[in-house]
């Protein structure tokens, strides 16, 4: 046992310094924004002003919409594609990974820009376009989980057998594959809730409003209430994560542990 | 699963090509709705970015935009945001492989399920959230600014600005260092318990095995990762605007105000024309970046 | 060679709620190659990586030539060990892979390159050199291995189930190499399998595994003819067990007189006699000139052998192995007669 303890150290150690890393922004951003400088005490003041702005639901439920519309569309897009790599489709596996890493790599700016140039009537005229642009932009990390993800299975055999004992495609979906990436799933939503909340070059230069850009405006006239608003958006995000991750059981390790 | 090709004719009696393209067709009407999805929302808007840069502003083809691309401030710009990026990603580098390393060899399963999911938040954690985010923190008033000063570290006073290039790369650190971890746990992961046993069973000690075998073999998707990292901080744009305000001359700052201020008509194609400048610098880290990753796709067995 | 003996003393090592391996003894001679056999969790694996320093026992001593190994990390063991897949390093050549232990205890180049090419030599990869891992097959992949466990002259030789990731055909041919490349260094080796056929082909004992102990240790035909317990008899081979009544040294079986073997279980009274199929002779009514006392049920064809399966007169089915040639003499339903070789020794169980 003395030498299991001194394997872990280092990742304790580790793991302590990640916490304080995350940490310390974030709680420093929300002592901040708990600051009420004219009464020269700490309280919710700035949180309550924003709560009762006018438009702050509003946006908040725009930019959750495109959340969910960008998550939706990306599960869409990447399940299947991902399935059908990992069933046969192998041979095109360097070709998708590198197009699902376009996106980080190219300045978002100028995917803005051409957005703009490309799709005139679109861009304008529905928000919509937004939840694709965000999706586009989470591809790299979303395609990432989730071919970890069915990765770690034998896929193809437990497609086989289910196929076999009767089962149509549409079982094999939804009693094989989503099971399996329900957790990756789950990280894909909050990842696009965490862009959306903090998109701003896309909405921005295509004119439209979402709950980031709101906060940017009323920042002018509340640094504070921002800042407030800022902690909000990025502190429930990662609680509900935490929560959400201690119910999904977690998919076994691709290195199956040595039998005794 | 299907017949074996044991003949070199399909049923039809083609010759092979015939199952090759057929193959290739069966790719595409996979891979569709990720191609469509992307040449819509992806190349469309890159490709017209392409052509509008070489527009005058009489409508006509001209290389005076790119031309303009190597003057002044230009230059200055693009020299700032490949240094930023250079050594953010250096400075995430590091710290983002160690912690993969011990997560991915020690963690348990839930560990490094609970990690992913963070990075993957923290790493697309940009922008407006987490530029208030540091200003909060480490700002003039700031929270932590005023902890360091409880226990003696004036940050302020010994010269340090959360505005400066400095500044800067460490908040660029908030989202490189989880982007670190996410990718490159996978490499690490690839690393075969039997590849450490074994050569501590023919007499390897611990840094004898990293030395001949572990660094040679992690080196690689390390060395990928870094560029990954590089191409994505080069291009990072909301966070840098939000928090320099016209400080630090960066290009994607520089397109963002062509862009805001944008009455001159060719100054819009300017923008374009720095876009794909920065398009081209991006690309060109993507090359390596590919060539090491298929080396190493050989090694991982 | 500077191979030696390897004893271990009473090894324990328990993983949570599971024993591995209880108070486990073995002494290996010189030169000697053990196989250690059993079903998963056995222990067998667990075992092998004790010895290699690869896990640590809660209890219990590994001695090598004499001496207490125990305390040594796996890196001062002078062991060579083959796993069973994926252990060579891919950013090395096969003769880096090979010469991978002589460099880790400083030789100088020249010595390296020169007993990498021996050994490659000896598995019969001569010209593979210069070839990286994986340009090799799964068989080219364990020969290396193999070279690189032996080229530095190790006390003892682990092989760790090298043969079953790989196809029929090759672990043939590689299980005779490898034994034949053992007797030809000497030097002490442990085998682990899950495989019968092979644990009796290559060992010079075979040591039985079962819950963490040693069930039986023997010579292959020892130990397949004469198993000291049922798990043994169960697990190795196909096993007959034919009712019996055992009169002083002898035992009436299928109205035919065995001997009982002195390590016999039962050693007087009625019980069941240990037959393997292969010693259950069957002759038609025709050849015997005698009367019957069982009937045919079934014929199955093996190969060059068939199986026969005869209920006796108190319904219980036993099976005998023949010729395929033999066997046409015999179809369903046929009243036959049944008896054993003349001059067996049989194990009796109650």
């Amino acid at each position: 046992m003395k030498g299991l303890k001194s394997r872990q150290l280092p990742l304790t150690i580790g793991l302590i310094l990640a916490t304080i890393f995350v940490v310390l922004p974030l709680g420093s951003a929300a002592e901040f924004s708990l600051r009420e400088p004219l009464k020269n005490t700490h309280g919710f003041d700035n949180y309550v002003w924003f709560f009762e702005a006018p438009d702050f639901a509003k946006y908040l439920g725009i930019s959750f919409g495109l959340a969910l519309a960008s998550a939706l569309i990306l599960l869409v897009i990447l399940v299947p594609t991902v399935v059908w790599l990992n069933l046969g489709g192998s041979k095109f596996r360097g070709l998708v990974e590198f197009i699902s890493l376009l996106p980080l790599v190219i300045p978002v700016v100028a995917l803005a820009i051409g957005a703009q140039t490309a799709l005139p009537d679109f861009a304008q005229t529905n928000e919509v376009i937004l939840a694709f642009m965000y999706a586009v932009l989470a591809v790299p990390y979303a395609y990432r989980t989730m071919d970890t993800g069915l990765r770690s299975i034998p896929l193809q055999t437990i497609v086989e057998a289910a196929r076999g004992l009767g089962a149509d495609w549409l079982a094999v979906l939804f009693k094989v594959i989503i099971p399996v990436i329900r957790s990756t799933v789950l990280s894909a939503l909050f990842m696009t809730l965490a862009l959306s909340l903090g998109e701003f070059t896309i909405t921005s230069l295509l004119h439209w409003d979402t709950f980031t850009t709101w906060v940017t405006t009323m920042s002018q006239s509340n640094i504070l209430g921002a800042i407030a608003l800022s902690v909000f958006s990025l502190v429930s995000v990662f609680v509900l994560l935490l929560v959400i991750s201690v119910f999904i059981k977690p998919t076994k390790s691709l290195i199956i542990s040595e039998e005794n | 699963m299907t017949t074996p090709e044991v003949t070199n004719l399909d049923r039809k009696g083609a010759p092979i090509w015939g199952t090759l393209i057929g193959q290739l067709l069966k790719a595409l009407l996979a891979l569709a709705p990720l191609l469509v999805f992307m040449s819509i929302f992806f190349f469309a808007p890159l490709t017209a970015v392409v052509l509008d840069s070489f527009q005058g502003n009489d409508g006509n083809f001209t290389w005076a935009n790119y031309a303009d691309v190597f003057k002044e401030p230009i230059i200055t710009a693009m020299r700032t945001s490949l240094a930023l990026a250079l050594v953010s990603a250096i400075v995430s580098a590091i710290p983002g492989a160690v912690l993969a390393f011990l997560i991915e060899s020690r963690g348990s399963d839930r560990l490094r399920q609970v990690v992913a999911s963070i990075s993957g938040v923290l790493a697309n954690t940009g922008g407006v959230p987490l530029a208030f985010m540091f200003i909060a923190s480490l700002g003039a008033e700031g929270a932590a600014t005023s902890l360091l000063k409880a226990i003696g570290l004036d940050i302020y006073s010994a010269g340090f600005s959360l505005f400066t290039f400095g500044g800067l790369v460490l908040v660029y650190t908030y989202f490189q260092i989880p982007m670190m971890v996410i990718v490159f746990s996978p490499a690490i992961h690839g690393l075969r318990k039997e590849w450490n046993e074994a050569a501590r069973t023919l007499g390897a000690s611990g840094r004898q095995f990293w030395f001949s075998v572990g660094i040679p073999l992690l080196f690689p998707s390390f060395l990928s990762a870094l560029l990954l990292l590089f191409a994505s901080a080069f291009s990072a744009y909301a966070t840098a605007r939000a928090m320099t305000n016209g400080t630090i001359a960066l290009v994607p700052l520089m397109i963002g105000n062509l862009l805001d201020g944008n009455v001159i008509f060719d100054e819009v194609n300017l923008a374009k024309a720095l876009a794909v400048a920065m398009i081209v610098v991006t690309l060109l880290a993507m090359v390596p970046y590919l060539i090491i990753q298929r080396r190493a796709q050989r090694w991982q067995g | 060679m500077s191979s030696t003996t390897l004893s271990l003393k009473s090894v324990s090592r328990r993983f949570k709620d599971t024993i591995a391996l209880d108070s486990l003894d073995l002494d290996v001679a010189q030169g000697e190659l053990v196989s250690l056999l059993g079903p998963s969790g056995c222990g067998k694996t667990t075992a092998l990586r004790i010895i290699a320093g690869l896990d640590k026992p809660d209890a219990g001593h590994v001695l090598v030539g004499g001496k207490d190994v125990s305390q040594l990390p796996p890196n001062k063991r002078n062991m060579g060990m083959v796993f069973q897949s994926y252990s060579l390093f891919p950013n090395l050549t096969a003769a880096e892979n090979v010469a991978f232990g002589l460099a880790m205890r400083n030789e100088p180049k020249r010595l390296r390159v020169q007993r990498s090419q021996e050994l490659l030599e000896l598995v019969g990869l001569p010209k593979h050199a210069k070839r990286f891992p994986h340009q090799l097959s799964g068989g080219q992949q364990q020969r290396v291995a193999l070279a690189r466990a032996l080229a530095f002259e190790p006390d003892v030789l682990l092989l760790d189930e090298p043969l079953s990731a790989l196809d029929a055909q090759v672990r043939a041919n590689l299980r005779d190499e490898i034994r034949a490349l053992q007797i030809k260094t000497g030097t002490t080796t442990i085998f682990v399998t899950h495989d019968q056929e092979e644990a009796m082909a290559m060992s010079d004992r075979v040591a039985v595994m079962h819950q963490g102990k040693i069930s039986q240790i023997a010579k292959p035909d020892e130990l397949y003819h004469y198993p000291a317990n049922e798990f043994v008899a169960g697990f190795v081979g196909q096993m007959n067990r034919i009712p019996a009544r055992v009169e002083g040294q002898k035992l009436v079986i299928a109205d035919s007189i065995a001997n009982l073997h002195p390590l016999s279980p039962l050693q007087g009274g009625d019980g069941l006699a240990l037959v393997r199929p292969e010693s259950v002779n069957v002759e038609t009514l025709r050849e015997s000139k005698d009367v019957s006392n069982a009937v045919v049920v079934s014929r199955a064809f093996l190969g060059p052998m068939s199986k026969v399966v005869l209920s006796l007169q108190d319904g219980s089915e036993i099976s005998s192995v023949m010729t395929s040639s033999k066997s046409n003499d015999f179809s369903s339903g046929d009243a036959v007669r049944v008896s054993v070789a003349p001059g067996s020794y049989l194990m009796v169980g109650a």
